[in-house]
């Protein structure tokens, strides 16, 4: 075999590389297998006849193809085509015959390398995947160069890489983009995305306490709302069987009225992460929504966009809105309880005159109940099986803010004053370098919403009256703490963790702005870009391509193909300078002669120039052949041809 | 330090009317330590250029004039058998002289020749396993008549390479002929000529050409002829290492000479001919002719 | 460089055969390299296509962006591919004249005198490739070999010097012609027929005198008129044994007539090896032979000038 051992040894840790992130995506059968195939090639490099012959690799095919079939996946759809091309790369690996077989090899591995970016479009992934293509095009260069220096053939692939680099970004803004046909979509198996569920019973949001997964981002156009009034609004839970809280069965998109809404909006854009639900989180009370976004009649945004793509969204909202009235519908669903309430309970309502006073006062009476009496804020209250609402309330007194909430809305019906849970987001870390707002799971918060006379619905947080000194330390909420649902001051926060939050907040709006510009660049966010820029057709998105290739390509080309004899001597290139003024007056040096006969024959036909051209001529041979150059002599040359001109 | 070689220069000018350039490149040869080959028709000034550098510079000066039966012997000397002591003694030859003019060399056999060559190269003469060294300063004057000349053994291309520089003569023109019709007879001038430049001296400027300083551009031009040499068919052979050798040790004299203290393109280009002319085959026999594709063709920055 | 008229321009042949051949240096521009995708390059477009087709189904942009730094890549190689063999001076060597059957080798100088590194450069001539790599000024010579059937000048015909460098996506290749040819001696007969007797009336009528070598002493010979006075061997004379000269080793009156007409063989072809035969075997045996052929007569000679010509006028004999 011809193949050089260097290429192979580059060539293998490069598809090394490729398949390595795999690890994550694939079942275990299909990288072993790889790997296995890989290592073999890679000992048969220095052990040639350890090779697998024919027959041997006709076992391997058959294997490849059991575990495939195995997997029942087919040959469709992202996950089976990623193991079919990781299983043909290794079983390809093994019989490398010429240099066409590389070729085949490098090919499959950018099959491969581009299957990486089905499962993650991270801005690290997008470095690696650049990593690696230079080393398979050095591979290609190692190739075709019959260069032993591998690391000469890795510099040139990157100087490619490079050079192809402004091209790709012109192509990437303005090549047309089309969404494809549906049936081009492949049924694909998803994994389970932790984040807020359709129900809630004790313990559903403190799971998410501890989760740094994003859920999404918001950019506002202006100005940005205080952290108290950042409620990101998800599905709102009204039925409830006394532990756990279910959305209601009505029909949620019949018709409502319409809120009034005052003040000065909140203008945003919200860029979802890819989720299993179609919900998206809107602050109250987001107005004016267009498709894909619908807002049912809980005032919660759905879309109808596929929700595991990461999508943008923009939203108004309006911080102050006046819901009016209540249906009955709406009103049954909101008094809704699983039975009749308890004599602890009713004593409790009784004794704070929830049944004789106006909601308001009943609501603030409740509240201060929350605050002077011995209530805890913990991420890990005591298990609470039978009847959460009542242990909560009389006996343990310690709970997350699911337990205050659901605890608010019982004592609220049991007062008959419509109420519902809310689930969704609360607060945001803002990124202060792009100004954006970062949602976490973290940061997944219930509260609940009274409909009061005249007012319509209006939220409250049962949470926020906690008193602070109550708040047990130990637990991962000074998040929510800096967000003001509780309010204390937080001294966590050190000049040492200063800058490392600074660094997270940098690479946070680097993260956003790849999500944006890069991953979520779809033909929404092109055409609206381009029409920024003037071009709107797509006519005229060829045109500015092409051009845009093509002047791209002109400068590359004076660059790559520029003279390239060029002395680069600084005195050559002056006196090349000298012999250009020289032309004008039909004298021209030949290539065969010196600066010295060049000057007699100068001179001769220009007589009154001979002190100068004399000069020059001395000065050039003093510093292009002397024994020491120093540089006055050359800036006393540089001028001194600057300067020689003909005189009129 | 240069008065004496340009009043050396003006002297020999004197003696031998109308060339100029020749005797100019005849002490460069001398300045570089090489060897001169003058190829030219009889009765042209051969032997008078020859005996008049001797004479300028105090040199022992020794003709040989090459014929068919010439013996290595004759030329390097022999052993003798002497009857007297009954043992034998090493009589040198001719070459045993600083300036030694090797007339007509192509008369001789090629056996004659190469005694001379070998020890012109080696500056030394190595006689029955004993080694005798040549005087110094050496210099040897080598005639040659156009080859195609019935009966002679023109020399080899590989022993012309041990000749620094070749030059011709050629007739001189109209008025310097009339000079030297109307003037005494050369031999008489010859033979008052004083010494113009001892042999210390000659030393001395020997040893300042090697200081002559030679820049990269103008070795990167060296080069470019040398391969321009080896690559162009109008050559059958390129120029040897040791051509380019010679090549900018004569340019370095030529500066030299020039009151220079560094090489320029131009030096090359004055010796190339003297130089390259008998080390290169091509259909011109003109040394100015053959090398004129280099001097055109190899650009000089 | 002269310029072409439109016709030769957009002829077809420019592209295989290459321009009119020369003698001049050739350098490399625009006007002689031609660039195509090999079928790797075709490869690498379908690649393209797939990524771009994954890309669309799954709406993902990272997977446009690779495809679409591929194809820039793929575009940008057309550049470097042209670049590498820009700027080269190519100039054709003297050649070696071979015997019928041999090798011929041509010889092609490629001169680099710009600052890059030419990798992997290819010249070819019919079945021969050689590959070399040409560092920043500096240059190379080659030496293509081609075989040989027929005696004559034959020509190089077009050399091709290509290149894949770097991706091994595009071949630059440029066609040259240049006045590149060899002489083809004819091939020298395998027989071992002795030389041809020599007719005395002919070798009276070589004018110039054999040459007698001098270096080891032979043997005695009655003396001749017009032998050297230094050879006689005055002791015998002195002895009374007549006058004799000495004889040296090289010294040979030996002289043979290699003639067409005399010698063996059916047709032109036979006879024409079988006095290359001779020519050859004379003159490694030092003999001095004489040459005819019709419309040629050369007189008895022997050394390399002598040998040339009378291997050049076999290799032309009757040839157009």
């Amino acid at each position: 075999m011809s193949i050089n051992k260097n290429i192979l040894l580059f060539l293998l840790a490069a598809i090394g590389l490729i398949a390595l992130p795999h690890i994550e995506n694939l079942p275990s059968s299909v990288t072993g297998y790889f790997y296995l195939l890989l290592s073999w090639r890679l000992v048969g490099v220095w052990k040639p006849q350890w090779l697998p012959t024919k027959l041997m690799l006709l076992l391997l095919t058959v294997i490849g193809i059991a575990i495939l079939y195995s997997l029942h996946e087919g040959i469709f759809g992202r996950d089976a085509g990623t193991r079919l091309f990781v299983t043909a790369l290794g079983l390809k690996l093994l019989e490398i015959k010429s240099e066409r077989d590389l070729y085949l090899i490098i090919f499959l591995a950018f099959i491969v390398a581009t299957s990486l970016f089905l499962y993650q479009q991270s801005i690290f992934m997008a470095a690696y995947i650049l990593v690696v293509c230079c080393v398979l095009l050095g591979t290609l260069v190692c190739i075709n160069s019959s260069h032993s220096k591998t690391w000469h053939s890795l510099k040139t692939a990157g100087v490619i890489i490079a050079q192809a680099l402004p091209m790709t970004i012109v192509i990437f803004i303005l090549f047309p983009r089309v969404e494809a046909p549906k049936w081009m979509y492949f049924n694909d198996k998803h994994q389970a995305k932790t984040g807020l569920g359709d129900n809630m019973e004790p313990g559903t949001i403190s799971d998410l306490a501890m989760s740094d997964e994003l859920v999404f981002r918001v950019q506002f156009t202006g100005t940005i709302p205080p952290p108290a009034q950042r409620y990101w609004r998800g599905p709102v839970l009204t039925q409830t069987d006394g532990k756990r809280w279910t959305q209601n069965r009505i029909d949620l998109s019949q018709p409502i009225d319409q809120p009034k809404l005052t003040g000065n909006p909140y203008q945003y854009i919200l860029l979802m992460e890819p989720q299993d639900k179609n919900w998206v989180f809107a602050l109250a009370l987001p107005a004016d929504v267009s498709s894909p976004l619908r807002r049912n009649s809980h005032y919660q945004l759905v879309t109808s966009a596929n929700p595991d793509k990461r999508t943008e969204y923009r939203i108004t909202s309006y911080p102050t809105y006046n819901t009016g009235t209540i249906t009955k519908d709406e009103y049954q669903e909101a008094t809704q309880l699983p039975g009749p309430a308890s004599a602890n309970v009713t004593q409790l309502v009784q004794r704070l005159h929830g049944f004789d006073s106006p909601p308001d006062k009943f609501i603030s009476q409740l509240l201060n109940h929350f605050k002077t009496e011995d209530f805890y804020y913990t991420l890990t209250p005591p298990l609470m099986q039978e009847n959460p609402i009542e242990q909560f309330l009389f006996e343990s007194h310690r709970g997350f803010c699911e337990h205050y909430a659901t605890a608010f809305v019982y004592l609220m019906r049991v007062a008959h004053i419509p109420a519902r849970i809310v689930t969704g987001y609360q607060g945001g870390e803002l990124n202060q370098v792009g100004n954006f707002l970062d949602i976490k799971q973290a940061y997944a918060h219930a509260w609940a919403e009274v409909w009061l006379e005249n007012r319509g619905w209006v939220r409250i947080d049962p949470t926020a009256a906690i008193a602070p000194e109550r708040i047990e330390q130990n637990i991962n909420i000074d998040q929510q703490v800096a967000n003001g649902i509780i309010s204390f001051t937080p001294n966590s926060a050190s000049a040492a963790v200063d800058w490392l939050k600074n660094a997270r907040q940098l690479w946070g709006n680097v993260d956003y702005q790849w999500q944006r510009w890069v991953i979520n660049y779809d033909n929404k966010n092109q055409s609206k870009f381009l029409s920024s820029l003037g071009i709107s057709d797509l006519k005229t998105m060829i045109y500015w391509m092409a051009g845009i290739i093509g002047l791209i390509t002109a400068v590359l080309s004076w660059v790559l193909l520029r003279n390239p004899g060029q002395p680069t001597d600084p005195a050559v290139l002056a006196y090349q300078r000298f012999c250009k003024k020289l032309v004008v007056k039909g004298l021209i040096k030949r290539p065969g002669e010196g600066a010295k006969d060049f000057s007699k024959r100068a001179k001769k036909s220009l007589p009154e120039q001979a002190a100068s051209i004399d000069l020059i001529t001395q000065l050039f041979i003093k510093l292009h052949y002397g024994k020491q150059q120093n540089n006055n002599d050359l800036q006393r040359f540089e001028s001194l041809v600057a300067r020689f001109n003909f005189k009129h | 330090m240069h008065n004496d070689l340009e009043q050396l220069l003006q002297t020999a000018n004197q003696i031998i009317l109308g060339k100029p350039r020749q005797i100019r490149l005849a002490v460069c040869c001398l300045l570089a330590r090489g060897h001169l080959l003058i190829e030219d028709i009889p009765g042209v000034g051969k032997t008078t250029l020859s005996h008049t550098l001797a004479k300028l510079l105090g040199l022992n000066y020794q003709r040989i004039q090459f014929t068919s039966d010439i013996l290595p012997a004759d030329i390097i000397g022999a052993s003798v058998f002497n009857a007297q002591t009954h043992s034998f003694s090493f009589h040198p030859g001719a070459i045993f002289n600083q300036m030694v003019l090797a007339d007509e060399i192509n008369r001789a056999t090629p056996k004659a020749q190469s005694a001379l060559l070998e020890a012109m190269e080696e500056h030394q003469v190595t006689v029955e396993g004993k080694t005798y060294p040549l005087p110094a300063p050496f210099f040897v004057i080598a005639t040659q008549n156009p080859t195609h000349q019935i009966g002679t053994f023109p020399l080899p291309e590989s022993q012309l390479d041990r000749f620094l520089m070749r030059i011709e003569l050629g007739y001189p023109d109209l008025r310097a002929e009339k000079a030297l019709l109307s003037g005494q007879r050369r031999h008489d001038l010859i033979d008052s000529l004083p010494v113009k430049l001892a042999p210390e001296r000659l030393h001395q400027l020997q040893k300042a050409v090697t200081r002559v300083h030679a820049s990269d551009a103008l070795l990167d031009y060296c080069l470019a002829i040398i391969n321009y040499t080896r690559s162009s068919p109008d050559y059958h052979c390129g120029l040897s290492p040791r051509a380019g050798l010679a090549l900018l040790t004569a340019a370095k004299a030529w500066a030299f000479m020039n009151q220079r203290d560094a090489v320029i393109p131009e030096d090359i280009q004055a010796v190339l001919a003297a130089v390259a002319g008998h080390r290169l085959r091509s259909g011109n026999t003109n040394s100015e002719a053959i090398v004129q594709p280099i001097l055109t063709n190899v650009a000089v920055l | 460089m002269s310029t072409l008229t439109l016709k030769e321009r957009f002829s077809l042949s420019r592209f295989s055969i290459g321009e009119k051949a020369t003698d001049k240096p050739v350098t490399l521009n625009q006007r002689r390299i031609f660039i195509l995708p090999t079928d790797r390059g075709l490869g690498f477009a379908i690649l393209i296509a797939l990524l771009l087709l994954i890309a669309f189904v799954y709406n993902n942009n990272l997977a446009y962006l690779l495809a679409f730094l591929l194809a820039s890549i793929f575009f940008i190689t057309i550049l470097h591919s042209y670049r590498s063999l820009s700027g080269l001076v190519l100039r054709s060597g003297q050649s070696k004249p071979v015997f019928s059957g041999q090798a011929a080798g041509f010889n092609i100088h490629i001169d680099n005198s710009t600052n890059k590194e030419r990798l992997q450069l290819k010249i070819s001539l019919l079945q021969t490739t050689e590959t070399i790599s040409l560092s920043a000024h500096n240059q190379a010579q080659v030496v293509l070999h081609s075989a040989t059937d027929n005696r004559g000048w034959q020509k190089a015909g077009t050399l091709t010097i290509s290149s894949t460098y770097p991706l091994g996506l595009f071949r630059a290749w440029s066609p040259l012609r240049f006045n590149l040819n060899v002489l083809v001696y004819p091939k020298p007969a395998n027989t071992e027929l002795p030389f041809p007797e020599t007719p005395a009336s002919q070798s009276e009528q070589g004018t110039a005198p054999a040459h007698k070598g001098n270096d080891d002493f032979f043997g005695l010979q009655s003396y001749q008129p017009g032998d050297a006075i230094k050879h006689i061997h005055w002791k015998s004379y002195a002895k009374g044994l007549g006058v004799f000269s000495k004889q040296y080793d090289g010294e040979s009156s030996d002289q043979i007539w290699l003639n067409y007409i005399q010698t063996p063989g059916h047709g032109i072809e036979e006879r024409l090896s079988q006095l290359c035969r001779w020519l050859i075997d004379a003159e490694q045996a030092g003999i001095s032979y004489g040459f005819s052929i019709p419309g040629l007569k050369l007189e008895p000679a022997n050394g390399q000038h002598h040998y040339q010509k009378c291997l050049e006028a076999l290799a032309l004999f009757e040839t157009s």
